[in-house]
């Protein structure tokens, strides 16, 4: 039994007051005693209740919330029942061991006292989380008393482990923590009200109980904040058709006068309330908002490109090159694309992204909360003005401003942390960037370090090696042009008689001058004689003037040599053919428009030739059916013959009749038993493969 | 009176309206024209210049795009810090102010330094793959007259063998040498050509390993040229704002340190 051993002994105090006044001593003494004995008792309480609290979590813990998990009964949270119950108990065990020690010491009160003021702090940390989740706990049990099963299954429980109790639910006990708590500040005041204030532990147990009392306040407080908080903090994913249910008449109010309001701010009309404090936290908050967003994005867009980059892999060309530049390339940039990058990749993730993610995330909750916190703000004043105008406000309304101040107060308290640790966790997320980045440099640098060493012009400065590259492209440029040249160049066909290039540069004018199927070569050496007869060698070509002298005669042609004109004689010549490609020496392919579509390339010459007169093609032409003459005008044919258009109408300029020379004599046949055969592009030139009888008509 | 029309092959709208057209077979010719091992070759040279063709037209695509990439990842790196630049943080906070700027300088030299490679790259890589591509249209295009000519001396050589085949009399006859004499210029033609390809394609062919050497040697030193100035860059960029020895652990305790904290508070959300 404790004593008071501080305490003086009152009774000579009294003695010496009032002398003779023995009732009032023995009263006095009684008092005293009566205190002393109240003390007693009631230090006796605290460390019996303590005990059998303790003994009683013990049983909640050990023997009912193990029974209900050996269950294992999916539909019973367990965790959101019991909460932190676990720290309740180890806790509030070491405090009874300890106010157990205190039982026979001389200085008992001030070593409780001591012991609360060690204690308070963890007690507060601890009770605090337990008694916030103690609304959830209790709807818990509620929801789960109206599920027969689970009902009958806690029953049972109870039943077994702790039948003594008599307990037919789960929050008898769950209560326990919660009452306790706040039962230490009472116990510490009724041995307070029993204690002297000369007393020398008075101050000690005085601010032991104000010590609990702010305990008591300070879960409270936390309770309150977390309610709000967990009521505000989450956007609601309210569907349209829930958002249009909840409108009512009270809804729509609330929200017209909190626009209203709002404009008014605005406005100037009804002054804001300042609260540079707040303004300061938000603005610093919502910068820091941003600058998360924006990295998380930019980083995003950054692993993408990443991404893409290695999806393109120029190094998996196969070139069939065995060695050399190309294998080294090879090498590295495989490497590069299936280690280093990737790895890179991983890294920037763990470290930089998903930092980033869950940040971005943690910014949620804030920001609802400062959206209702204005909402809220809003209502305040409205219901502040009415209040100084009318006196009063209703239960509502108080509890809305309430709710508004709670709201003010959580933020403020809250907000410098969060931009601290916020803005903490961004550098940290920068400086890994930035460490990543120098890594995936130094591990790249390794590998085309070691490729480079294989390379012929290592050793070579850099800028001479970039000259080298660029000569040795501009040489290797020249080549290739050498390649497409000799590609595009056709070897000129032999040709059965070739003509020199002066030779055919006067055909060409001939036949601009005249048309194609004017042209003759001759077969045999021209030798004049008469005047304005033309003397020309064998293989020369003329262009046809005229079929005959100005006396009549047709075997004395007038003719064009390209320069001199004159008359030669008509048996020396023979029509000579151009065919479409008959083009300067260095022929150049035209496209073949007739080409079936090949996957590979085709070009169209593009380099400048000398211009090509246009010929058009003259064509084979063969007779179709056989002909007999009928007058000497005409001639014979036989099916298949080919022949020689010579004029492709008759004197009168009739097209149903063409002359044409056939086996050496000329005459007229039907034009309609004339067909034309497309020349099928032989190169060079095409000279009739017969030659005619050399007889004259 | 047998009449014959040479067969219009492919553009049978030449043929006169009113004429009928008296069909013609033309058949391959007896003789193989050109040995088999000739042919053999040829077809060998030229397809693997085809796929030359091929994996030179995909390296040149798969370059660009890989160069495309590399330069929207720099742009995006700039971003990254330039936007951080411009966040009212910087005014508020001088230690975030003094990270950032730094930050911001290394990405944009970065950025200069990957727009010199990438310029090198185009220059000394994809122009000579684009010069080198350019050469196949005119090797095409040869191959292809070849194959026609070789057509039209087939076509000639079957008609040869055809009037060779016949009666011997006077008109045939006529024929027969007029028909030789058509030949002649065309097989010529065709040997020509194909001699000149056999002996031009394996040149361009082998010319690919001298020609691609300096590309793909200019492609590695451009990357350790880059990659140099990225090491010392942001090596020194370490050592004046980052820790720079953590290992990948550390850094994600660190990281989730801090967002614990965060959870702890009431305002932020817990999901």
């Amino acid at each position: 039994m404790a004593s008071s051993g501080s305490d003086e002994p009152p009774a000579t105090e009294t003695e010496t007051e009032i002398p003779g006044a023995e009732c009032s001593i023995y009263e006095e003494v009684i008092w005293l005693d009566k205190t002393e004995q109240n003390q007693r008792l009631a230090v006796e309480e605290l460390i019996k209740t303590e005990a059998s609290y303790v003994h009683t979590i013990q049983l909640c813990v050990s023997d009912i919330r193990a029974h209900l998990q050996q269950k294992q009964l999916p539909d019973l949270d367990l965790e959101g029942l019991f909460s932190n119950i676990d720290d309740v108990l180890h806790i509030s065990r070491r405090f009874l061991k300890r106010l157990e020690a205190t039982v026979s010491h001389t200085e008992q009160l001030n070593q409780i006292s001591a012991l609360f003021q060690e204690f308070k702090e963890k007690m507060e940390s601890v009770y605090k989380v337990y008694c916030a989740s103690y609304e959830q706990a209790l709807l818990l049990v509620e929801s789960y008393r109206k599920d027969p099963r689970l009902q009958q299954e806690i029953l049972d429980t109870l039943n077994t482990m702790v039948p003594h109790t008599g307990a037919s639910d789960l929050s008898f006990f769950l209560v326990m923590p919660v009452q306790r708590v706040t039962k230490y500040a009472l116990l510490l005041q009724k041995i307070l009200e029993n204690t002297s204030p000369s007393d020398g532990a008075y101050p000690a147990l005085q601010s032991a109980t104000n010590a609990m009392l702010e305990v008591s306040a300070n879960i409270n407080e936390y309770k309150r904040r977390k309610e709000v908080a967990f009521k505000y903090n989450k956007a609601e994913q309210l569907t349209l058709r829930e958002r249009l249910a909840r409108l009512n008449t009270h809804s729509i109010a609330k929200k017209t006068t909190r626009l209203s309001r709002l404009f008014m701010h605005e406005a100037g009309i009804v002054p804001k309330t300042q609260d540079k404090e707040y303004d300061d936290l938000e603005e610093k908050f919502q910068c820091l908002a941003s600058g998360v967003t924006m990295l998380k994005e930019n980083m995003g867009s950054y692993l993408n490109n990443l991404a893409v980059f290695l999806i393109s892999k120029p190094h998996e060309c196969e070139l069939e090159i065995e060695e050399g530049a190309v294998q080294q390339y090879r090498c590295l940039a495989g490497n590069l694309h299936l280690t280093i990058f990737p790895e890179f990749r991983r890294r920037l993730n763990r470290v930089v992204y998903q930092p980033l993610c869950s940040l971005t995330d943690a910014l949620k909750g804030p920001q609802q909360l400062i959206k209702k916190r204005l909402d809220k703000l809003l209502d305040y004043e409205e219901i502040q003005e009415r209040k100084s105008e009318t006196g009063s406000v209703t239960y509502d309304e108080e509890a809305a401003m309430n709710t508004y101040l709670a709201i003010n107060a959580l933020l403020m308290s809250e907000l410098p942390r969060f931009n601290q640790v916020a803005l903490q966790l961004l550098g940290q997320i920068l400086n890994s960037l930035v460490a990543l980045q120098r890594e995936l440099a130094k591990k790249v640098l390794e590998e085309t370090t070691r490729e480079l060493a294989q390379l012929p012009h290592s050793h070579l400065p850099l800028p001479t090696f970039w000259k080298m590259v660029e000569d040795t492209l501009r040489q290797s440029g020249t080549q290739l042009h050498a390649f497409c040249q000799k590609f595009e160049t056709v070897m000129p066909s032999p040709l059965v008689q070739s003509l020199s290039p002066a030779e055919e540069r006067r055909v060409l004018s001939l036949v601009s001058k005249h048309s194609p199927d004017k042209l003759y070569q001759v077969i045999s050496n021209i030798s004049g004689s008469k005047d304005l007869d033309l003397t020309l060698q064998r293989g020369q070509i003329v262009a046809l003037l005229h079929g005959m002298d100005t006396k009549g005669n047709t075997n004395r042609w007038l003719v064009d040599a390209g320069g001199p004109r004159g008359y030669v004689p008509a048996g020396k010549l023979q029509p000579y053919h151009l065919d479409q490609s008959q083009k300067p020496r260095m022929q150049t392919l035209a496209p073949d428009d007739r080409a079936e579509r090949r996957r590979h390339s085709y070009t169209f010459p593009e380099a400048p030739r000398p211009p090509v007169p246009i010929v058009t093609p003259a064509s084979q032409v063969v007779a179709g059916f056989s002909f007999a003459a009928r007058s000497p005008q005409e001639v014979s044919l036989q099916a298949g013959q080919p022949v020689a258009v010579l004029e492709p109408h008759d004197k009168k300029g009739s097209k149903d009749w063409s002359l044409v020379e056939v086996n050496g004599q000329r005459g007229y046949v039907p034009s309609s038993y004339l067909v034309m055969v497309p020349p099928w592009e032989p190169l060079g030139w095409s000279l009739p493969a017969w030659s005619p009888p050399t007889q004259q008509t | 009176m047998g009449g014959f029309v040479h067969e219009v092959q492919l553009a049978p709208s030449r043929v006169a309206a009113c004429v009928p057209r008296i069909p013609f077979k033309l058949g391959q010719p007896k003789k193989q024209i050109v040995p088999k091992t000739v042919e053999r070759d040829f077809e060998r040279e030229y397809g693997k210049l085809q796929q030359l063709e091929d994996q030179t037209k995909k390296l040149q695509k798969d370059m660009k795009k890989s160069t495309d990439a590399d330069v929207a990842m720099s742009k995006s790196a700039v971003k990254i810090s330039s936007d951080l630049l411009s966040n009212p943080l910087c005014e508020q906070d001088p230690k975030f102010l003094e990270m950032v700027m730094a930050l911001d300088t290394a990405m944009k030299r970065m950025d200069s330094f990957n727009q010199e490679k990438v310029n090198q790259i185009q220059k000394t890589v994809i122009e000579p793959l684009k010069k080198f591509s350019s050469v196949f249209p005119s090797l095409n295009m040869a191959v292809k007259k070849r194959e026609q000519t070789l057509q039209d001396y087939k076509r000639l050589q079957s008609k040869v063998e055809k009037y060779e085949e016949k009666e011997k009399t006077g008109p045939v006859l006529a024929k027969l040498h007029q028909a030789r004499e058509e030949l002649r210029p065309v097989k010529e033609d065709f040997e020509a050509k194909n001699k000149q390809l056999l002996e031009e394609m394996p040149k361009f062919y082998s010319s690919r390993i001298d020609y691609f050497k300096p590309s793909f040697e200019s492609l590695i030193r451009a990357q350790v040229v880059y990659y140099t100035e990225m090491h010392k860059i942001f090596g020194d960029l370490t050592e004046q704002i980052a820790e720079p020895g953590l290992t990948d652990e550390q850094r994600e305790k660190e990281n989730e340190a801090k967002l614990s904290e965060l959870r702890a508070l009431s305002i932020v959300a817990d999901d």
